[in-house]
């Protein structure tokens, strides 16, 4: 074996310990039948895949789809400004990148319960605007949509932050200098020049909150309050109480599948516009 | 520091070299419990009495003990189903049979609970605490609820919430309706859907433990609850109080039992026995609000916990109460179906 390979050999152990092995494992589940404690039993059988075809599942996953882009859509908005500020600041950067990434210090799980105290009836805000005479009841800031996609902005800004960053970064200063030169105005400047620039940050970041996004269990059950579903739930209801462990593994595995067709169409057209 | 005299050699010989440098060579029994369902002393007085380890650690559902013992292999010598789970457990083998002879403390439990509908010889499980389903509320709201059927009042809107647990919700639209908790008819499942489709507006939302410090703070007027969680509540806000509805409610008991991979079984059974003394469960009563099944150990409660009508519900109560059981697969999968229409409309 030559060297290259030796050194490639922990991420292939990697690679096969903690994703081939349990892929193969939900494959395998999603194929068997339902025991009656949970777990599975034979025969082997594709009638969880049937089952998935049903307006009411579709709906569900549609719905998701729909959070997800919303979420990862509000996240670019936010993320872009915030990543051009640090990519421009000189003194204090690495302070402000530090500042991005302070979050991660404290677990998801405690960070998304601080939420459900910050806007409760009696929470801060609540509280808040009532003292300030502005509101005479709660406003219900909890337990809807917009406390979800509140969440999960939240949770995943980060990963929308650092890949522009980077990007960014990385940007010739001489070409926005260019463009003023040609006189462009500075709004010009930023979605004629930089915003193309740093498509790549822009993609990288969409994917890696668009697709926990789609996950997302724990923040439409804390903040939502569990009135509404997405796939997360749907899955991990099946793991819990409905005990049907190879119906909760094709829905795992279907949406692995919707999830890479579609990466690799847009990915493939991606490169297509490059060339 | 693993082991103080670790040195090189027994480094080299690796796995010999580690057990050789075992702390400790008491036995160790394997206990996987409820969080929050032991007082701090049970455990240590246990171990210092029968000089022997225990491993001990808790979940938070049936659901995650049973992934774990459902392999045979898990390493766990005792768990808590509940009881509705045990005959499905005992069904695949996973349970072993008690030795009566070793468990003679047997005879403190509350008549009530020596002879079960889910093991009625208790061959298999010592029903250890137990508690049922009901309606927490604030008692500035007139009337006081007394019914299911009183949640689906539109005075409550916003300021009401349903448990999130597909059985309790479902059970109690199927109570409203005049059904049982176990029901298996499609048809009423259905009439069940409908009462809890028409009472979703009025949520605020589905919460389990979580809705306890919003009971407290006053977001949420009435709530339906487990009794103990309820207590909780109660404890720490006398403005709340808790019924059992009219039209019946579910208990639940869970049990202890011996796993049938278990390889220390007599250790286990001294154990189990060791549950049943009359101190050991008033001090785990006193520690965590629940109410037990053991008989002998109520004498040794204050008034107030023995005659507190949520904990310990008397005889008229008790009997309005359902012990529900495990529904067919069919009939989980249209009630899991049923619950996600629910939970999506």
């Amino acid at each position: 074996m030559k060297l290259r390979e030796w050194f490639l050999l922990p991420a292939r152990a990697w690679m096969a310990v903690l994703f081939a092995a349990p892929f193969a494992i939900v494959l395998a589940y999603s194929l068997m039948t339902r025991g009656d404690i949970g777990g599975i039993a034979p025969p082997w059988t594709a009638e969880s895949y049937a089952r998935l075809i049903d307006p009411l599942y579709l709906t569900i996953l549609w719905r998701s789809f729909v959070m997800a882009a919303v979420a990862t859509a509000l996240c670019l908005l936010f993320a872009f400004p915030a990543a051009l500020f640090i990519s421009r600041s000189t003194s204090h950067r690495n302070l402000y990148l530090q500042l991005v990434m302070l979050p991660f210090w404290t677990s998801f799980l405690v960070r998304t319960y601080a939420w459900l105290f910050l806007l409760r009836d009696t929470g801060l805000i609540n509280t808040l605007l009532e003292s300030l005479g502005l509101t005479h009841a709660p406003l219900p800031l909890l337990y809807n949509d917009g406390a979800v996609l509140l969440g999960l902005v939240y949770g995943y800004l980060p990963f929308m932050v650092l890949p522009i960053y980077a990007t960014l970064e990385r940007l010739d200063p001489a070409l926005v200098e260019a463009a003023a030169d040609l006189g462009a105005r500075p709004m010009t400047t930023v979605f004629r020049v930089i915003v193309p620039l740093s498509k790549p940050g822009i993609v990288a970041g969409s994917i890696l909150v668009f697709i926990p996004c789609l996950g997302a269990y724990l923040t439409p059950d804390l903040l939502g309050g569990g009135r509404t579903v997405m796939v997360g739930n749907l899955v991990q209801n099946q793991f819990t109480t409905a005990r049907d462990w190879p119906f909760g593994s094709a829905i795992s595995m279907a949406l692995m599948l919707i999830v890479t067709l579609l990466l690799v169409l847009f990915l493939r057209k991606e490169s297509e516009s490059l060339v | 520091m693993i082991c103080s005299n670790m040195n090189r050699r027994y480094f080299i010989f690796g796995l010999s070299g580690l057990a050789s440098c075992a702390r400790d060579s008491r036995p160790r029994l394997n206990v996987y419990n409820w969080s929050a369902y032991v007082a701090p002393e049970t455990i240590p007085a246990f171990e210092s009495e029968f000089g022997v380890r225990v491993r001990y650690a808790t979940y938070e559902s049936n659901e995650e003990m049973l992934a774990k013992v459902i392999t045979g292999n898990s390493g766990w010598d005792i768990v808590v189903p509940t009881h509705s789970r045990i005959e499905s457990m005992r069904a695949a083998g996973l349970l072993a049979s008690l030795d009566h002879a070793a468990l003679p403390n047997l005879a403190n439990l509350d008549p009530r609970f020596r002879a079960p509908t889910w093991d009625p010889s208790l061959a298999f499980c010592v029903p250890y605490m137990w508690n049922g389903t009901g309606i927490v509320y604030n008692k500035s709201l007139h009337p006081a609820p007394t019914r299911w059927a009183d949640l689906w009042s539109p005075a409550l809107k916003g300021r009401l919430t349903m448990l999130d647990d597909p059985e309790d919700m479902l059970g109690a639209c199927l109570k409203k309706i005049g059904r049982s908790f176990s029901e298996t008819d499609p048809e009423q499942l259905h009439r069940a859907e409908s009462e809890a489709i028409a009472q979703k507006p009025l949520l605020r939302a589905y919460l389990n433990a979580e809705v306890r410090d919003q009971l407290v703070a006053g977001d949420v007027l009435a709530a339906q609850l487990w009794s103990t969680t309820a207590q909780q509540a109660i404890d720490a806000a006398p403005q709340l109080a808790f019924t059992y509805p009219a039209e019946g409610f579910p208990f639940y008991c869970d049990c202890a039992v011996i796993l049938r991979e278990s390889r220390r079984v007599e250790l286990a059974h001294k154990f189990l026995n060791y549950l049943l003394r009359p101190a050991v469960s008033a001090q785990i009563v006193q520690a965590t609000r629940t109410a037990t099944a053991n008989g002998a150990a109520l004498s040794l409660l204050p008034e107030e916990t023995r005659n507190n009508p949520s904990l310990y519900p008397g005889p008229e109560t008790f009997a309005r109460g359902e012990w529900p059981h495990t529904v067919p697969t069919a009939t989980q999968r249209l009630r899991d179906r049923i619950w996600t229409e629910i939970k999506s409309a």
